[in-house]
């Protein structure tokens, strides 16, 4: 996929991960990666920036093995930058379904 | 081995981050570290999996400039914003060009506006001079002129200081979402 493309959707996508369950980096980094072949190494300071914008709350938690892991915790504010950014996803899609089904597939 | 370098590193990089969000910070990469060893991967391949420390800093660094400018009790003060400003230039190419240039074209511009309202507002006084020692206007026309003089003056300034704020706001927007460098994963 396209870097502009993906540059647009990893906010969403990290922030999403973090609906339900609160994930350690690692964890985000990995699937972040797997998912949209983006560099492990560039999901780290994403969070780090989510974090600064008040999106996370980090915490330590210990884990059966070896020391506390760092948790990302999404915070009332982050929930709420979630649900727009899902609103614009969704529209934005939907927008462009509708003119590949209309330029292309008819 | 490998990995207290690459630790090490980050961490001289990050020297202009207050120590206590540094900590958390490095906290991420150490269990990277960590992590990786638990899953049976080698220091090198975590490191490579990383990717550049420079990189990183750079991306932490453009966090730290456009929080600081963001929270500064300023709003925005044109130092901290023209801080944020370079460390999203340090970023690439394309910031340098597209970032950099109309940021500076744009602060000339606040520069001009800022020196038209002194020199209206201080043209006041010059009026006011005329007025007592000069022939051509009376004291009291001489102060009406000064106080018009003034009163546009002020009124520059205060459009000029509302645009300049507006400005460094518009620019911190645009270095949050607009600047970032999205690494891909090399095959």
């Amino acid at each position: 996929m396209n870097v502009q493309f993906k540059k647009g959707v990893l906010d969403l996508c990290v922030l999403a991960l973090t609906a339900w369950e609160d994930r350690y980096g690692y964890e985000l980094a990995v699937s972040m990666s797997a998912k949209f072949e983006v560099a492990v190494g560039s999901v780290y300071p994403l969070l780090s920036r989510l974090t600064q914008e008040g999106y996370f709350s980090t915490y330590l938690r210990e884990s059966s093995e070896g020391p506390p892991r760092k948790y990302y915790k999404l915070t009332p504010q982050g929930h709420t930058h979630l649900m727009e950014l899902i609103r614009e996803w969704r529209s934005f899609s939907i927008a462009v379904d509708e003119i590949i089904k209309e330029g292309v597939e008819r | 081995m490998i990995r207290n370098q690459y630790l090490q590193q980050l961490w001289e990089l990050l020297s202009p981050v207050p120590e206590r969000l540094r900590r958390e910070w490095m906290y991420d990469y150490e269990e990277h570290f960590r992590m990786a060893a638990e899953h049976g991967r080698s220091e090198a391949e975590a490191a490579h999996e990383l990717g550049d420390p420079r990189l990183i800093a750079k991306e932490l660094l453009l966090t730290y400039r456009v929080d600081q400018a963001e929270n500064s009790r300023s709003g925005g003060s044109i130092t901290l914003v023209s801080r944020a400003v370079l460390a999203a230039v340090s970023l690439g190419f394309f910031n340098l060009i597209f970032v950099l240039g109309p940021y500076v074209a744009l602060l000339g511009v606040l520069v001009a506006l800022w020196s038209a309202a002194i020199g209206v507002g201080v043209s006041s006084l010059m009026a006011v001079y005329e007025g007592m020692f000069g022939g051509g206007v009376t004291m009291t026309q001489g102060i009406f002129i000064a106080m018009v003089l003034l009163g546009a003056g002020m009124l520059l300034g205060a459009g000029t200081h509302w645009l300049t704020k507006a400005f460094m706001k518009m620019t911190l927007a645009y270095l949050k979402f607009n600047s970032r460098v999205i690494r891909v994963n090399k095959k």
